[in-house]
């Protein structure tokens, strides 16, 4: 795309987006304007319903286990041994986290609509869209504070390695530990994105069609590189078809730098400026459409 | 049911316009993460179509575990390696750097391994050359996916020194690994050598001078260089010194094509016993001593 297209796209999209949100104000803005304490105790709320769970403290654990083990690769070279402990730590982080999203996310709405515990909470005066954001934060808490418990184990199991492995002539044991911080960083912006669209969808359908949705949008999520290839090899109406589904896929594939750091490729800052930026505006467009439906839904 | 419809309509109007925004912004994250983004830096054996994992590793591949399958594979890789199994290596080899393509230690062992452990174990020099060959490919393939790293074209420039003895493509490969930021410095040093094998001064002196500009901070780089620079002062006009060379090259070149026709068995050629050079088949003498064949199949030395 030539930079010409690129700036009259911007410019058109912009118009759309901002046209749309003024005619949709009152939809979105209040929830946004007047109703941040409603949304702050709708996610308090939410946290405290997650923490009783059974299931996340199992998994919690679960993973906890998976990292330590980590330890265990001890009869290959100090190199390997860094890389392995990296990538699959990180790549445990990624997965679980998706795991907790789905599990967290998908049930919450549906959840509420089934137990019925939602009439007294919009018989009071939280507009819809105020229970939707507040239930979007409180996931975010939950997700937040999951992935630094997993990261900060990670970390740990580096620096034990770090200190016990001894390094040798040609192989060392690099923790690379800022990278992996940032790396982790950048799997629970993917999560926020992919828990907007989970709301999204929970918004408008069962908690099995969430279910199944969710993983879909995961797997197409992380295979948007595939897609980009896939478009360079086909012509015509297909080629227009493929680019515009590479632009309307989630954009978690953006946030994934595990090959970079387990590899000891330096990170490319503004590649993950970008990727944070587009994953914002996709996280709101997410919630401002989960905002609509839910808005129109009859429950 | 209208306010519906008018959400409905919002709804997409909404979702077209974020969709317009965000196709620059992802064009953006293209342009700065090439290695993930940009179809012409990947390998063409890399589209999930040809993939020569099993079905786990496609699985894992297609939901975005492509470097977590690699590592897998790689401990695979030890596990083959620690029961011998240098032939299966290959293959699964080939699905690791597919995998994950910026694997620098998984591509070196790659291409290390065909290009000696097999070049090696192989009887017939034919084989030897093709599992030589397909080595140097396999580097190349690392050294156009990973331009930015000084490992892989050193690790190709050092195969075509050392085990393909190609002077002039270790050159370019040396030349090349040098520049690159973190190249260590016996790359530079590595690169002179291709010269100062072949005896070729044009290049020699610019290389060398090229290598004392380097690494100024490097005490013991400087040193070396600055005895090469010494001895080539003395002996570049020294006809003994050419004539060692000389004589030391094309005894290792005779020697390789002496190579070629000594296996076990060889349909084509004989090979003589006192001077150790080859004949065609069916001649009663040998070509080069003039020594008679025995009149039984003779058997290859």
């Amino acid at each position: 795309m030539s930079a010409q297209v690129s700036k009259l796209i911007l410019m058109a999209g912009l118009i759309i987006v901002v046209a749309v949100l003024v005619l949709t104000r009152r939809i979105w803005g209040t929830a946004l304007t007047h109703g941040l304490p409603s949304i702050w105790r709708i996610a308090k709320m939410t946290v405290a319903e997650a923490r009783r769970k059974r299931v996340l403290q199992a998994v919690v654990v679960l993973v906890i286990l998976i990292l330590t083990s980590l330890t265990f690769f001890t009869y290959l070279n100090p190199e390997e041994q860094a890389r392995m402990i990296i990538d699959s730590g990180l790549t445990t982080i990624a997965a679980f986290g998706m795991l907790l999203a789905i599990f967290i996310a998908a049930f919450m709405i549906p959840h509420e609509i089934e137990a019925r515990t939602l009439y007294p909470i919009l018989a009071k005066p939280v507009r819809r869209a105020e229970f939707l954001l507040g239930k979007y934060l409180g996931a975010l808490i939950i997700l937040g504070v999951v992935v630094a418990i997993m990261t900060v184990v990670l970390v740990g199991v580096l620096l034990l390695q770090d200190s016990m492995v001894e390094d040798l002539a040609n192989s060392k044991f690099d923790p690379n530990l800022l990278p992996v911080l940032f790396a982790a960083a950048m799997s629970y912006c993917a999560l926020a994105v992919l828990t907007a669209l989970i709301m999204l969808i929970s918004s408008v359908a069962s908690t099995t069609m969430t279910v199944i949705g969710a993983v879909l949008l995961w797997v197409v999520g992380s295979m948007q590189s595939m897609l980009l290839d896939l478009s360079t090899k086909v012509t015509g109406a297909t080629k227009v078809l493929t680019l515009a589904f590479f632009y309307a896929v989630p954009p978690l594939q953006n946030f994934d730098f595990r090959m970079e750091v387990s590899n000891h490729i330096g990170v490319s800052m503004p590649a993950a400026v970008f990727a944070l930026e587009r994953g914002l505006l996709y996280a709101i467009v997410a919630l401002v459409v989960a905002a609509i439906f839910f808005d129109s839904r009859q429950v | 049911m209208r306010h519906r419809r008018r959400n409905f309509g919002f709804v997409v109007l909404f979702a077209l316009g974020m969709l317009l925004v965000q196709a620059p912004l992802q064009d953006a994250v293209n342009r700065a993460r090439p290695r993930v983004f940009d179809p012409s830096r990947r390998d063409p054996l890399q589209s999930i179509a040809s993939i020569r994992g099993p079905t786990p590793v496609l699985i894992a591949a297609l939901g975005g575990f492509r470097t977590v399958a690699a590592d897998l594979l790689w401990l695979k890789v030890d596990q083959l390696w620690d029961g011998g199994a240098w032939y299966l290596l290959p293959s699964v080899m080939e699905s690791v750097v597919q995998l994950d393509p910026h694997f620098l230690l998984g591509w070196e062992v790659y291409g290390w391994h065909l290009a000696y452990n097999l070049n090696t174990e192989s009887v017939l020099e034919v084989d030897k050359r093709s599992w030589l060959d397909q080595g140097l490919q396999v580097l190349e393939r690392a050294v156009t996916l990973n331009p930015d790293s000084w490992q892989m074209a050193f690790e190709l420039g050092w195969t075509c020194f050392d085990r393909a003895h190609d002077m002039p493509r270790a050159a370019e490969y040396l030349y090349r690994a040098s520049k690159l930021p973190d190249a260590r410095s016996f790359a530079a040093r590595l690169y002179y050598k291709t010269y100062e094998r072949t005896l070729n001064f044009e290049k020699l002196w610019p290389a060398l001078e090229y290598a004392q500009s380097r690494y100024k901070d490097e005490p013991q780089h400087q040193k070396l260089v600055k005895s090469s620079i010494e001895w080539w002062k003395t002996h570049q006009f020294d006809p003994q010194w050419h004539r060692y060379e000389i004589v030391r090259e094309n005894s290792a070149r005779q020697q390789r094509a002496v190579r070629f026709y000594l296996y076990p068995g060889n349909p084509y050629w004989n090979v003589c016993d006192r001077c150790g050079l080859p004949t065609k088949k069916g001649q009663p003498t040998c070509g080069a001593c003039g020594k008679p064949f025995p009149p039984t199949s003779p058997k290859p030395v």
